[in-house]
């Protein structure tokens, strides 16, 4: 674990302290198994996000592939019976779709991700609300689906299973991106691009995983958002679901600029945005007040981190220039 | 015979010429002290040798045959190695991650394959002995000096068992204390029958290594030549065009 994962984490630890002591109902196990299915459906596409993020890029149409995904998702389930499996992949392979296309976008054509992406989100909500004619997709009166439903919205001693899947897919995410040849590229091309093509990485396949990888989680999350609210209401569905994704990966260290941050900083940072949004319920403040608390909290953050950052490096240069002094006199 | 052999190679972007019907032959082992003033097309013959770019016209010749180098990695396959001028280092990554930068080392698990860290850090660490280097594998690029990222830098090219290593500006960014030891460096790589093209404005550098210095002036080679028969009063002049020709 990295100095600034161990701070994210006491933070998460002393807004919790004080928001229990405010009100100790923040650790009843209704509560902490509700913040934790949230923490699991954002924790899934913010992880996704962070991938994007780590090229230098970012993927603003996240909201509305899950908006899409889960207009088409419930559809095929609901409206024409698909088998639920086939359902799950169709749908998987739809992200990966989406994600290929802004990776050629991107690499191949050399648009600007936030170009590419802000259109992608105006595309699929467009074609999500044009499919349904604005009207609500939802499942038939009365209809079950046990299996689906035991790995989407059950849960396992209390703990919901989205919490469950976004820690399988956290760990096999952080052996990718921690642990294979494919993150130490993607670190290298995330920060300097011609070096890591100057030593023979193929930088524009991993920008492109990059993307698939964003867009394949971003549909799982689709799944797992559609299963939760059973019905998917196409204009407003996963609204802004990019932005918490982002600023989940910004406040667990990533840089906007590529090539820093790490799996466990974007799921604390999922789980400090929960809590946060816990938070502002628990403690009375009028919710819609929610997003000025998101924001300063997330602004506070990131100022903290900086300025600690430069103090560092001032005192670092410090230290080097007394060690050279006492060099000098020796010699 | 040749380490490397370039035979009337031409390069243009569009209507600039930027190497035009240069030939050189280097042999294995030996120093070449390649000069000329900015944009006189040293990175282009470089990038040219390295294979960034495929030259517009003339051959490149291996060991006496005809090589194409479509993408870099078919060059370092050729035993080709560059050292360059902007180091090509990522900040963010370890001394050790940037050595091996693009050959990670890996442990399998079935399908699985995880970066080997501690086989990198080790080798990293002979590398860094060998150079007589206080770098240390573990530190990131990011807070390093000058002579520490250039150790990286050339620890990476001796990583494979390169034949030929181009060097851009090597000791362009380092103390003088360290400008010593990258000259001893390429001396030693010398030694093992390594061929060296070092690209340097440095005079005193170029004069104290090399065997051969050749002189490109508005993308032409206009001298190439012994040191030994050469002076830098001579290089000056060519580089300059006070003199045409050598």
């Amino acid at each position: 674990m990295q100095k600034k994962d161990l701070g994210l984490a006491i933070l998460i630890i002393v807004v919790g302290a004080v928001v229990y002591l405010r009100n100790p109902l923040f650790l009843s196990p209704i509560n902490l198994g509700n913040t934790a299915n949230l923490v699991g459906l954002f924790g899934i596409f913010a992880i996704g996000q962070g991938f994007v993020i780590m090229t230098g890029g970012i993927d603003l149409s996240v909201g509305s592939v899950i908006a899409l995904l889960g207009v088409l998702f419930v559809e095929m389930v609901g409206g024409y019976a698909v088998p639920w499996p086939a359902a799950v992949a169709i749908t998987i392979a739809l992200g990966a779709l989406i994600g290929l296309a802004h990776g050629i976008l991107i690499t191949r054509f050399k648009m600007q991700p936030f170009v590419v992406t802000l259109c992608g989100l105006l595309i699929y909500r467009g074609i999500a609300r044009g499919y349904t004619a604005e009207a609500t997709a939802g499942f038939p009166f009365g209809a079950s689906y046990p299996q689906l439903e035991w790995l989407t919205i059950g849960r396992s001693y209390g703990i919901p299973h989205s919490f469950i899947a976004m820690i399988i897919i956290a760990v096999v995410m952080w052996f990718v991106l921690h642990q294979s040849v494919f993150g130490r590229h993607l670190y290298a091309v995330g920060k300097n691009d011609e070096a890591a093509r100057f030593s023979g990485i193929r930088s524009g396949f991993v920008i492109t995983s990059a993307y698939v990888i964003c867009s394949v989680l971003a549909a799982v999350a689709a799944i797992y958002f559609a299963m939760f609210t059973k019905s998917v209401q196409p204009s407003s569905h996963g609204n802004f679901y990019e932005l918490y994704a982002i600023a989940a990966a910004v406040l667990g260290g990533f840089s906007l600029r590529g090539g820093e941050g790490s799996i466990v900083g974007v799921v604390l940072g999922a789980v400090l945005l929960q809590e946060l949004q816990n938070l502002v319920n628990l403690l009375g403040i009028p919710s819609s007040l929610n997003f000025a608390v998101m924001g300063t909290v997330i602004l506070l953050g990131v100022l903290a981190d900086q300025q600690l950052a430069a103090y560092r490096a001032k005192k670092r240069a410090a230290q080097a220039f007394e060690r050279l002094q006492s060099e000098r006199v020796e010699s | 015979m040749s380490a490397l052999e370039l035979r009337n190679i031409s390069k243009h972007f569009g209507a600039i010429r930027a190497l035009n019907n240069v030939s050189l032959t280097i042999e294995p082992g030996e120093v070449v002290g390649l000069m000329g003033d900015n944009g006189a097309g040293k990175s282009t013959m470089v990038k040219v040798i390295a294979g960034n770019f495929a030259p517009s016209s003339g051959d490149i010749l291996i060991n006496g045959s005809k090589a194409h180098f479509h993408k870099p990695l078919d060059a370092q396959k050729a035993g080709i190695e560059v050292v360059y001028q902007d180091l090509a280092i990522c900040n963010n990554l370890s001394a050790a991650s940037n050595v091996f930068l693009g050959r990670e080392p890996v442990r399998r698990f079935g399908p699985i394959q995880i970066v080997d860290y501690g086989k990198m850090r080790s080798r990293a660490g002979e590398l860094f002995a060998r150079l007589k280097s206080e770098t240390r594998p573990r530190d990131v690029v990011r807070r390093m000096s000058g002579g520490q990222r250039q150790a990286v830098a050339i620890a990476r090219s001796l990583l494979t068992d390169a034949r030929i290593i181009l060097m851009d500006e090597p000791t362009a960014a380092i103390s003088v204390r360290q400008v010593a030891e990258v000259l001893n460096l390429i001396r030693q790589l010398s030694e093992h029958g390594i061929a060296v093209v070092l690209i340097s404005h440095r005079m005193p550098d170029v004069f104290e290594v090399a065997d051969k210095v050749a002189v490109l002036r508005r993308g032409e080679l206009v001298a190439s030549k012994p040191a030994s028969k050469s002076s830098p009063e001579e290089v000056t002049g060519l580089i300059t065009g006070a003199i045409e020709t050598a």
